[in-house]
């Protein structure tokens, strides 16, 4: 027994001094010597010499003179890598890519053919009729709780809008405690349904949404106020719209650009995602640079087309390219974007 | 498109079964100790030989060594705040945690309800996890060949302490050095910095920090490809970072992920050959190969199909309306009828299959095939986000795991396929009215006594707590997804545990995090210490009941081959193995399918909301 005991003690010694000493600092020591750019993580730097990132790593970027990265269910977070997690039969996946879907989406064919889906869906949103009922966003509460709950918890302004319109609202508030006994304190993202079928009744066809606009002494003051159009709108009543017209057909979108990846942090975008970008960010940088559209998005396909790789040539997947070097070649080319 | 999909795969059971035989000849030779050692090493391995074992001996050393390894572990995790390395001030974990995590990675599942990235140090990552990673599969490969030698009745099953010396000064550590020197060519960081915060090149579009400041990219490096290698080669699978191999760092390009998803099926694939080479009935162990090739291809291909060749159903149309007639206690007639309009489809091009969940640089069908192969072998890795496979495409890591045998982890896999063909082979004389024999020893009732423990438990440690869990809101508060899928995360955890897997449905809330978090997984200790249990017992059980069983086989008289004798080394064979194993498993394990992913997939979807 003791035997054992000894000689297990000297294994894992042994066993440690090898597998936790030598092995990882012999493998330092290599990295370090040799591969110096890959093993401190691969970091790119910017037109003024500061490091912006790492290539392996996506970040994100909104301005429409850069590509988009996959959306993120880290938030690009490096520290915390994170997929969404959410499974095919959840409705939250299809919310979701409904919502990045909304104001990019153009139509396919007919008098509007690749002009945006967007104003129209105003336009359906405006009238406040869904499947023949009014009042869409009552109903858009009425069936999805979770995303109206997720809506009051979503952004630091909308729990206090939701508790001060409680506050006004104290009958509807004590009719909820009758109807839900389990619930004898609710708080905001509880009262959440019955938030929005008061909402929508009071401001038909608008949406509480957050406005912008310079207070008293100047300076920009955002609140929540009801709004009737806008991405919010564009965004969240997409996947509403489509059911009152499923058969108006819609150009697709690139799969890569609605999905979320694993990591949270895949650096590349498909080619053909990349080109699906293309116009906004060549005529972006047209306009920025007053130089002519068509020779600016030449010179730009260029660059997707030089940075663009395939999984072993092309045997096992299709062509992408890297998000961040491909913006850092348009930052140094074209300066940086205006504020 | 066509070759696209399927040459990866294919490119990778080709290289794992070539390499597999003059892999296998190296270390049956290595393990049959016929090198001759560097005096240095030499010196090591007089120190540690304690001498020739019988199997009870092995078997108290493999467990003292256990116990030992468990507490070196549990004081790593438990001191990180006190260790060097951690220049970021990582706290301590959730006490339940640790001991969650300490087991996990002891029993070479890696099951992890931590992220690496968050709460571990470097000190961490290298002491507590690379040492595992090496170690607990050191312990499963020495636990088969200890069983080798019981089977072919040698005077002893050899000495642990020598065996897992050879195990890791022979094999992992230079074969691990070798590939992670490769993924650092490939861009694996290998530092002991911790991080850097940059600012980004659109500094805006990180957003703003409380105080109404632009956040910084905060980039978590470390000696990730040291980490790497041994996590793949050992099948261990516990990740660097909480998205293990999808994550850019730990898997940076299509050659990096084609060497990792190698990596862990070179040793599962080795092993069985070894078994035949030391055994000298290399026959028999082709015959074993060729079913477990059969079937680890019937996954992968399942996967792809119904994964990468599939879009994800959530975006498509459903275009004809449901109803569904629910009990209900105030409607007339003690029904109502739910109706589920058709829903459109959304404008998505997924001629790509479903990219919900996958990295885009490992090529088409990298992560659906990554899935099933990673349960195949009990890696637990995971390249794409399992949580998010197409539903039926979830069938194939699961069914994956309920067998544990297709190569199946470090030794382990290869001793449940002995399980399975003591069964087989036992039942088979049933039908025929002989003695069944293996090796040209009767199987007694005893050896099969063995034989069935070692195998029940699986099915028990995952369709037990799965349906208490299922059952009470330590499950319910957890799961992250609505309906059929709701169950499969509960039910793969519990999979994932018992099988020594580690892979996970990622939604489902396992996590505690550091000890003074204010918002931890509302049912994270339940979780910690269930699966720790779980993986406790379905590590142990089938390891020594098998070694017990072996032991006893080679004790017994060689009776001489005549006519009469069940041929082990033939197609007939093959065929009866593959029935055995198909058998037992959809017998335990349909009922949890059909009410899984079958019932996910044939809707409604999208479900709830």
């Amino acid at each position: 027994m003791w035997k054992y005991i000894s000689k297990s003690v000297l294994l894992l010694a042994v066993a440690v001094a090898i597998c936790c000493v030598i092995y990882p600092l012999a493998l330092l020591a290599v990295g370090q010597a040799v591969f110096p750019f890959q093993a401190n993580g691969s970091l790119l730097k910017g037109p003024d010499g500061a490091v912006v990132g790492s290539k392996l790593i996506a970040q994100p970027f909104t301005k429409d003179e850069y590509f988009q990265p996959r959306p993120s269910a880290a938030s690009y977070d490096a520290s915390a890598s994170a997929s969404s997690a959410l499974a095919a039969s959840n409705y939250a996946l299809r919310d979701r890519v409904a919502r990045t879907l909304g104001p990019i989406v153009n139509y396919k064919n007919g008098p509007k053919a690749g002009k945006p889906v967007a104003p129209d869906v105003e336009g359906w949103f405006q009238k406040d009729v869904y499947q023949g009922n009014p009042h869409i966003v009552a109903q858009w509460a009425d069936q999805h709780n979770s995303l109206a709950s997720a809506w009051v918890t979503g952004d630091p302004a909308h729990g206090p809008y939701v508790d001060n319109w409680a506050k006004a609202h104290p009958a509807i508030v004590a009719q909820f405690k009758k109807d839900n006994p389990g619930t004898p304190e609710p708080k905001a993202p509880d009262l959440a349904v019955v938030f929005f079928k008061d909402f929508s009744a009071a401001h038909p066809g608008q949406f509480p949404s957050a406005v912008t606009k310079p207070g008293a002494d100047g300076k920009p003051v955002t609140t929540i106020e009801p709004v009737k159009d806008g991405s919010d709108i564009q965004s969240t009543f997409f996947a509403m719209w489509r059911e009152d017209h499923p058969d108006v057909e819609l150009q697709d979108v690139p799969g890569d650009y609605a999905t979320a990846s694993g990591s949270g942090l895949d650096p590349h975008i498909t080619l053909q995602n990349a080109e699906f970008q293309l116009d906004r960010v060549a005529s972006k940088w047209a306009a920025d640079t007053k130089r002519d559209p068509a020779s600016v998005r030449q010179e730009i396909r260029q660059i997707l087309l030089s940075n663009a790789s395939a999984p072993f040539g092309g045997l096992t997947g299709e062509k992408m390219v890297n998000v961040l070097e491909v913006n850092l070649k348009l930052r140094t080319q074209y300066g940086a974007p205006p504020q | 498109m066509f070759m696209q999909t399927w040459l990866l795969p294919f490119a990778l059971l080709a290289t794992a079964t070539i390499i597999a035989f003059p892999l296998s000849r190296y270390l049956a030779w290595v393990m049959d100790g016929k090198y001759r050692p560097l005096p240095v090493f030499g010196w090591f391995e007089k120190r540690l030989n304690s001498g020739p074992q019988n199997w009870k001996q092995y078997v108290y050393s493999l467990l003292i060594f256990n116990t030992l390894l468990f507490v070196f572990g549990y004081l790593v995790l438990a001191l990180q705040p006190w260790m060097p390395l951690n220049p970021d001030h990582k706290t301590l974990l959730a006490p339940s945690t640790i001991f969650n995590s300490v087991v996990s990675f002891m029993t070479n599942t890696d099951l992890q309800h931590y992220s690496g990235d968050q709460h571990l140090s470097n000190f961490s990552q290298i002491f507590f996890g690379i040492a595992n990673l090496f170690i607990s599969a050191a312990i499963g490969l020495s636990a088969l060949v200890a069983i080798i030698r019981a089977l072919r009745s040698d005077s002893s099953v050899g000495n642990f302490f020598l065996d897992m010396w050879r195990v890791l000064v022979y094999m992992f550590v230079p074969i691990a050095f070798v590939f992670a020197l490769f993924f650092i060519v490939q861009g694996s960081p290998m530092t002991l910095k911790t991080s850097y915060s940059v600012s980004t090149l659109e500094p805006a579009a990180m957003g703003t920090t409380d105080k109404g400041e632009v956040k910084q990219q905060n980039i978590v490096v470390g000696p990730v490809a040291a980490f790497e290698a041994m996590k793949m080669l050992g099948t261990n699978g516990g990740g660097f970072y909480g998205m293990n191999s999808a994550h850019p760092f730990e898997n940076p390009t299509a050659a990096s992920n084609f060497f990792n998803t190698y990596a862990m099926m070179m040793f599962p694939f080795a092993l069985v050959l070894m078994y035949g080479r030391m055994l000298g009935r290399m026959r028999h162990s082709i015959v074993i190969f060729s079913v477990m090739l059969i079937m680890m291809a019937g996954t992968i291909v399942w996967s792809i199909c119904f994964d990468t060749l599939k879009p994800n159903p959530g975006l498509t149309a459903h275009p004809v309306a449901r109803t569904y007639e629910v009990p209900s206690a105030t409607a007339p007639g003690g029904k109502r009828a739910v109706i589920l309009p058709a829903v459109p489809g959304l404008p998505v091009d997924q001629h790509l299959g479903n990219l919900e969940g996958k990295e885009m640089r490992f090529g088409t069908s990298a992560g659906a095939t990554f899935a099933a192969l990673t349960t195949d072998v009990t890696c637990g890795a995971v390249n794409a986000e399992s949580d998010s496979l197409n539903p039926l495409a979830a069938l194939a890591p699961m069914v994956g795991m309920w067998l544990n045998c297709l190569f199946g982890g470090k030794g382990v896999g290869m001793i449940n396929m002995l399980l399975y063909i003591i069964i087989g082979i036992f039942v088979a004389g049933m039908m025929v009215g002989r003695t069944p024999e293996y090796l040209g020893k009767k199987i007694g009732a005893r050896e099969v006594k063995l034989a069935v423990i070692a195998l029940l438990i699986h099915p028990f440690m995952i369709l037990f707590p799965s349906g208490l869990f299922a059952a009470t809101s330590w499950g319910l508060k957890a799961i992250s997804n609505p309906g059929a899928h709701g169950l499969s995360q509960i039910v793969y955890q519990f999979s994932s545990a018992s099988a020594n897997n580690g892979s996970a449905f990622d939604g489902l809330g396992v996590t505690y995090g550091f000890w003074n978090n204010a918002n931890p997984a509302p049912t994270a200790v339940a979780w910690d210490i269930a699966a720790g249990l779980v993986m406790m017992f379905s590590r142990f059980i089938p390891i020594i009941a098998p070694i017990a069983m072996a032991a006893y086989l080679g004790e017994k008289k060689s009776s001489p081959f005549g006519l009469g004798t069940l041929r082990d080394d033939t197609p007939t064979f093959s065929i009866l193995l593959l029935g055995t194993i198909l058998i037992i498993g959809a017998l335990l394990f349909l009922p949890v399918a059909a009410l899984g992913p079958v019932a996910e997939h044939f809707g409604p979807i999208p479900f709830g909301g």
